[in-house]
């Protein structure tokens, strides 16, 4: 199985159908078959049926907030992807439910798709960063 | 009694070190993570845990306050943690969040970032699941 790798899938996951063409045609572009969904069933539904290697996920579904337990599952089904959380902003409280999620990063919702994705992708090609909770079996030990 | 789940159970004590300049904090969480089955080692400073963290016996988790000897100091405890092998999992804990820390232990990243006064049922809870899911996860990598 040494090298092999199929392809790469994302999730996004947003109310507006809209922001989810922009998101796939831009994923595609980068290389990622992407699954959409704009509600949290069909998320769940989609994180049954795939792996993920990234995901965005609007923090606001039916209503405010219901992203973030999304998110954290998202983080515990596929501890190793990259996902990122839009926001409606960057507060204190939003980057602590951030953390405690599991998430890489929380963009403004305010951002462009362009600008969201052109940050992720930058995230996935760089290895070091995409997952650095986990510890890499070949890792060095450090004391 | 909070109890570990039974993957929990089958593994050594796991072993945590917390670190506050508050005699008081450090005392009670202390008191409380051992009644939940923890092996606790204390520092009262970052000078005093970044020694800790350098011995061979390696810490499941670390708790750290933020401001110590100085401001946000507790994210340098943390970065310096996040490049341990294995990588223990993270917890900071501060009276003086601001989206800038916040966003800084964000980059680290840390595991968990809980705001004072702290919610120690919360506390042990989340502690319980990260400390077993990072096991867990070690586990299936031997």
């Amino acid at each position: 199985m040494s090298g092999w790798r199929g392809s790469k899938f994302a999730l996004v996951v947003h109310p507006d159908l809209s922001v989810l063409s922009q998101y796939q045609t831009l994923l595609a572009s980068g290389g990622f078959t992407t699954v959409v969904a704009r509600d949290l069933p069909t998320a769940l539904l989609a994180i049954t049926q795939h792996f993920f290697d990234v995901a965005v996920v609007s923090s606001q579904l039916s209503e405010a907030g219901d992203g973030w337990p999304l998110a954290g599952v998202l983080h515990l089904v596929f501890p190793q992807s990259y996902i990122g959380v839009l926001a409606p902003g960057t507060d204190l409280l939003t980057l602590q439910s951030a953390i405690n999620s599991g998430v890489q990063d929380v963009y403004e919702i305010t951002q462009t798709p362009q600008n969201v994705v052109s940050a992720l992708l930058a995230a996935t090609n760089n290895p070091a960063t995409l997952n650095p909770k986990k510890n890499p079996p070949d890792a060095p030990q450090v004391h | 009694m909070q109890s570990f789940s039974p993957e929990l159970k089958m593994l050594r004590k796991p072993s945590l070190l917390i670190v506050d300049d508050e005699p008081n904090v450090l005392l009670t969480l202390k008191l409380v993570l051992e009644e939940d089955g923890y092996q606790i080692s204390t520092a009262a400073s970052y000078a005093e845990a970044e020694k800790l963290i350098r011995k061979p016996c390696p810490f499941d988790a670390i708790l750290t306050d933020l401001w110590m000897e100085k401001e946000d100091i507790g994210l340098e405890l943390a970065r310096s943690a996040s490049k341990l092998r294995p990588r223990p999992i993270i917890v900071i804990f501060t009276g003086f969040g601001s989206t800038g820390n916040a966003r800084a232990a964000l980059g680290v990243p840390v595991d968990y970032f809980a705001l004072k006064p702290l919610d120690v049922d919360e506390l042990k809870r989340v502690l319980n699941r990260l400390v077993v899911t990072n096991a867990a996860d070690r586990t299936v990598r031997l």
